[in-house]
């Protein structure tokens, strides 16, 4: 029990610095080709136990936005994105329901559910998330095609690092 | 209510959910520039609709005292436009204070009752003694002469409209000076059509002319419009023209006229008639 929250502690500074350190300097950094954005926080909340209530999901996904929006200098950017898809993980939780329900006493990892299932969790999960993102970015939809460029764009290198996250530290917990 | 508090909890998550979006799109909106832009552009536009038919809406509530006061406006202006150009002073040397005595005062009235389809149809205005109107004044409006004051009581004031059978304006065609009678032909049972007499067949004009009044009555002031020639006949034998006269105001739908006095009237009837007295 306190292992698990520890390990999400852990979790939650390692990608919040790895985001707000590493990846914000390619998200702005690339001139000339403005659709690359890399945003790997949001696996923490995809990794979030079973049995978090939604409330704190919530709560837990406005937290690490706000501090991913200290890094980046857009306040309330990427905590309304996160809250956005800690919102969304109940309902892509439950259409990706497996027969007999889950064990609320696990994590939605590859170790419990399965490398396939939690790749078309995290890819729902992240799509919606960046095109959220992007789509408050922009702050209208007159910029449609844009935000789907770079949703598309940002969407595959961001689901490229998700799985080296997997690979590298392997989340049991 | 404990169902109500169970409906609360389940849908606590979307309640943290709504705060938090607001939250964080209150942060957006302030601390970044270009969503900011947006959002303020945004709303102008939206409150912007909303002022201009709000105040579209108060603006035909206060219809009637700005017409009331446009129209005490233009009195004001005409007032001045028709006291320009009469000299009452006939002082040659320049060098003195040519000071003008104003000639035709103006004041506003609002038309309460009007007929137009009568042979005899008359006018009744909100302002009477009280207000300083005086019987044998005429009203006017923009458009033309409207009619002239018969009585006056406190309140109230009764005219006689230019629609009335015994209505006869001394009239003359713009520029060129030659005068006649307007009267309305009563019997063709239309608002706009009037006749000029007493034209001379030797007068020359054409159709369009403007038809204006003459100033010789000494209750309008010249140069007032009655209207354009429709068309006009000689008939053979006759000594004057039969001259139809379209008028451009419509009587039909007139609120606001101006009740002109002329300061100067008594005196020159006064006048008139002791010149009168010597012949008879």
């Amino acid at each position: 029990m306190n292992s698990l929250i520890l390990s999400n502690i852990y979790r939650f500074i390692g990608l919040v610095l790895l985001q707000g350190l590493v990846f914000q300097s390619i998200g702005t950094g690339w001139e000339g080709f403005p659709y690359l954005y890399v945003i790997v926080f949001p696996i923490f909340i995809f990794l979030l136990p079973l049995r978090t209530p939604l409330p704190l999901v919530i709560l837990l996904g406005f937290v690490a936005g706000i501090f991913v929006d200290f890094f980046y200098d857009t306040l309330g950017l990427h905590a309304s994105a996160a809250v956005f898809t800690a919102y969304a993980r109940t309902f892509v939780l439950k259409i990706l329901e497996p027969r007999g329900g889950y064990n609320v006493n696990l994590n939605p990892n590859v170790q419990y559910l399965g490398i396939r299932w939690f790749f078309q969790y995290s890819a729902i999960l992240m799509f919606l998330h960046l095109f959220f993102y992007f789509s408050v970015e922009a702050f209208t939809f007159v910029f449609i095609l844009d935000i789907l460029k770079k949703t598309i764009i940002s969407f595959v290198v961001s689901m490229l690092f998700v799985a080296i996250f997997q690979m590298i530290f392997n989340p049991r917990e | 209510m404990f169902n109500l508090i169970q409906l609360f909890l389940r849908l606590s998550g979307f309640f943290v959910f709504i705060l938090l979006e607001i939250v964080c799109f209150t942060l957006v909106v302030k601390y970044n520039q270009t969503q900011k832009d947006i959002y303020v552009n945004t709303v102008n536009q939206g409150t912007g609709f909303f002022h201009k038919t709000a105040t579209g809406l108060n603006y035909y509530f206060s219809l009637d005292d700005e017409n009331y006061r446009l129209a005490r406006a233009n009195a004001q202006l005409m007032e001045q436009i028709y006291n320009i150009g009469i000299d009452t002073t006939a002082v040659m040397d320049t060098g003195f204070n040519t000071f003008q005595e104003p000639k035709y005062t103006f004041k506003t009235a609002k038309i309460i009752r009007n007929s137009v389809n009568n042979h005899h149809n008359y006018i009744i205005l909100d302002k009477g003694t009280k207000d300083g109107v005086k019987p044998h004044t005429g009203i006017i409006t923009n458009d033309g002469v409207v009619g002239i004051i018969r009585k006056v009581s406190k309140r109230y004031s009764v005219a006689m409209s230019v629609l009335h059978r015994q209505m006869r304006i001394s009239a003359r065609i713009r520029s060129k000076n030659f005068f006649g009678l307007l009267k309305w032909i009563d019997e063709e049972n239309n608002t706009r059509l009037f006749s000029l007499e007493d034209i001379s067949k030797d007068a020359h004009f054409t159709i369009g002319d403007t038809v204006e009044t003459s100033g010789y009555s000494a209750i309008f002031p010249e140069g007032v419009m009655l209207g354009t020639i429709e068309n006009f006949e000689l008939k053979s034998g006759n000594n004057f023209y039969d001259i139809k006269v379209k008028s451009n105001l419509d009587m039909t739908n007139i609120q606001y006229v101006y009740v002109l006095e002329n300061l100067f009237k008594i005196e020159m009837e006064e006048l008139e008639n002791t010149v009168k007295q010597d012949d008879e």
